[in-house]
């Protein structure tokens, strides 16, 4: 209430620019709020096409962030019908932490990190404080505005926790993200899984790449247990029990201290109490942010002195073979990470028809790269809102089989008692 | 989003009796009376309930479903929402944000059983082009809070939790959605209201326990009145009545 008459509310007070990329449940493209000025992000939500009306995934996520309202949390600030889709108007994020983190050109200091892991967990203490786990953390989830404000993006797979016996889905987060209780299969679990995934972005801030990159569930653990020693019965005294819970053979721990030298003490400690196994005595978001690592010296750099990727004013200009990777004329960083569609900061000279083939070259490149995203397939449930539409491939997504099951759980809910 | 009703939009979209009790111009010219618009309301209410039994969701749903129709209809007509639509579509919508997602061919299936008028006869395709006007109308805002949660912790706190009362005000809860009472009331205050018909009704003395919350008894006690308001006229709510009301909207387009 108190907001502006939706009815009259159409395409034209947004002037559409370029595609950004393209998402589980739509496009994604930039355009400018001619009542405002500023720039900001749409994504189309097809329902046309859908027999199911509109995109649960995208209803939960309008759902939270309609009832999010946080610096470190991405800002929805309109949705309206148009032509028979769902358009969800976002404040315009340039660039994502995963695109820092890959970027070797870019160096991070002990304090730029402490900022970019403070805004997270700020972010998420406030998920947390309003019961709503996110449980899709990866840095690319984790959206960076033009003043170097980090925000949490993507709550397609977020859910309401807090009912005591509540039953939820393991099959939550990209793999390399997920927590141990999570890879024993437990159905209860609560804002330490949030906790976890920090935790591994956290030591990619360190390590300047992903931690714990497990090639399946089985593996997933195994690197776990490679890194922190298998648990004993009296560090996790659940464990036992969890659905899921087998046997590993005994592994030490690694010379973990060693592998984050670049890590102050301080900085260490914090990162071992989020790596806790047991989600019970794993420190809480709002524990982490009382930590004294955020009050030692250095302090945490200012959002807006934070170091991110230059804008590439080259790259996505009129032509749109700009947009292929092996053409682009400067290519400076790392293959993979070339792969992600950079936008432009500078104003585009394009038109619709324009637009149009930009996106159909997007698909080009998905599909000469035989990336599993692509359309033919199920499309994954973790939906990506981040503006970059591909995705290194690599990178654990949740996949089909996951995503059937997260429907099935999804749908078995309603039989559980209030 | 179970923790914090006071900063959350429900709290901010509650409303003052005299906006909910609006009827708007064009639902006025067609001689809609502000009861007709209640009786309209309240057999809708009924009408997702009876659905919601056959597509068996939980009472959570029908909750937030009926929430969605009322306050629809403190922004839009029933001369151009139909209410025979708007009905089975808040469900539907209800059955996505409460994570129970219910097939709208199902809810079409279910919607020819119940009723063989022609005037309910909807397909696919219209629930889902109202799913979208309904979201606009509700201004995307799709968290809502109940009673539910608060009256079993009520209920314990009180040593009233054994089980004919938890039935009885558990009863008196559903009832409340027949009324506009969740547009205008915290649901706490709601809870507490049927706590204290139910006790009443029962004998049980709560004048202490009632005593000892921090809340405006004031405002428990109106609630509570109307409440009861609502029981005794309930009477006059006939099948009649409510068919004379309907057949004032327009047929549809």
């Amino acid at each position: 209430m108190g907001e502006v008459d939706t009815s009259k509310k159409v395409a034209d007070r947004y002037l559409k620019r370029e595609v950004l990329g393209e998402g589980t449940y739509g496009v994604v493209y930039k355009a400018i709020d001619t009542q405002t000025g500023q720039t900001v992000a749409i994504k189309k939500i097809r329902v046309g096409k859908q027999k199911e009306g509109v995109n649960v995934t995208a209803l939960r996520e309008i759902k939270l962030l309609k009832e999010l309202k946080d610096p470190n949390i991405i800002e929805l600030t309109d949705a309206f019908p148009h032509k028979g889709n769902l358009h969800l108007v976002f404040e315009f994020m340039e660039t994502d932490l995963e695109a820092v983190i890959r970027n070797h050109n870019i160096v991070l200091s002990p304090a730029d990190i402490k900022s970019y892991i403070q805004m997270t967990l700020k972010g998420l203490a406030f998920c947390h404080k309003k019961w709503v786990l996110h449980r899709d953390m990866k840095p690319n989830n984790l959206l960076i505005g033009p003043n170097g404000q980090l925000k949490l993006a993507d709550f397609g797979l977020a859910r309401v926790f807090g009912s005591p016996d509540r039953r939820f889905t393991h099959q939550v987060f990209a793999r390399w993200y997920r927590a141990p209780e999570l890879l024993f299969g437990t159905k209860q679990y609560g804002p330490g899984v949030d906790v976890w995934a920090a935790a591994c972005i956290f030591a990619e801030l360190l390590l300047r790449q992903p931690f714990l990159q497990g090639t399946s569930d089985i593996d997933q653990l195994g690197k776990i247990f490679a890194a922190f020693g298998t648990p004993t019965p009296s560090q996790w005294p659940d464990m036992v029990y969890l659905p899921d819970y087998v046997e590993y053979q005994y592994a030490p721990p690694s010379a973990l201290r060693k592998k984050f030298s670049m890590a102050s003490d301080d900085a260490f400690d914090l990162l071992s109490k989020m790596f806790t196994y047991d989600p019970k005595a794993r420190i809480s978001v709002q524990q982490a942010l009382e930590h004294r690592y955020f009050t030692s010296a250095p302090l945490p750099t200012d959002p807006d002195k934070l170091p991110r990727p230059a804008p590439k004013r080259e790259s996505v200009n009129s032509k749109a073979s700009d947009f292929n990777p092996n053409e682009a004329p400067t290519v400076l960083s790392p293959p993979r990470k070339s792969r992600r569609v950079m936008p432009e900061r500078g104003s585009f000279e394009g038109n619709a028809s324009q637009v149009d083939k930009v996106d159909d070259h997007i698909g080009d490149i998905r599909l000469a790269a035989g990336e599993s995203t692509s359309r033919n397939e199920p499309a994954p449930m973790s939906v990506d809102f981040s503006i970059f539409g591909a995705k290194p491939p690599n990178r654990p997504t949740i996949n089909s089989a996951d995503r059937t099951h997260l429907k099935r759980k999804l749908e078995l809910d309603f039989q559980q008692p209030e | 989003m179970a923790s914090n009703f006071w900063t959350s939009s429900h709290y901010e979209q509650l409303l003052e009796q005299e906006e909910v009790d609006v009827v708007l111009p064009l639902d006025k010219e067609k001689g809609i009376t502000l009861e007709d618009f209640k009786l309209i309301k309240m057999h809708m209410a009924n009408y997702i309930s009876k659905l919601a039994q056959q597509v068996k969701v939980r009472q959570r749903v029908v909750a937030t479903a009926v929430t969605y129709m009322r306050r629809v209809y403190t922004r839009k007509t029933m001369s151009e929402y139909d209410p025979r639509l708007v009905a089975p579509t808040c469900l539907y919508l209800a059955s996505k944000a409460e994570e129970s997602t219910v097939q709208a061919k199902l809810l079409v299936f279910y919607i020819r059983k119940l009723y063989s008028d022609e005037k309910y006869r909807y397909e696919i395709k219209d629930i889902l082009e109202m799913e979208m006007k309904i979201l606009e109308a509700l201004n995307y805002y799709l968290v809502i809070y109940h009673p539910y949660r608060s009256l079993s912790q009520l209920l314990q706190d009180a040593g009233l939790n054994e089980i004919n009362m938890t039935q009885q005000t558990w009863g008196i809860v559903n009832d409340t959605y027949k009324m506009d009472l969740a547009l205008v009331h915290p649901p706490h205050l709601i809870a507490l209201a049927c706590i204290y018909i139910a006790s009443v009704l029962r004998d049980k003395d709560t004048t202490a326990w009632f005593e000892e919350l921090r809340v405006d008894m004031n405002v428990v006690k109106n609630i509570s009145m109307e409440i009861l308001d609502f029981y005794e006229n309930h009477k006059m709510h006939s099948e009649e009545r409510f068919n004379a009301a309907l057949s004032k909207l327009p047929a549809r387009a």
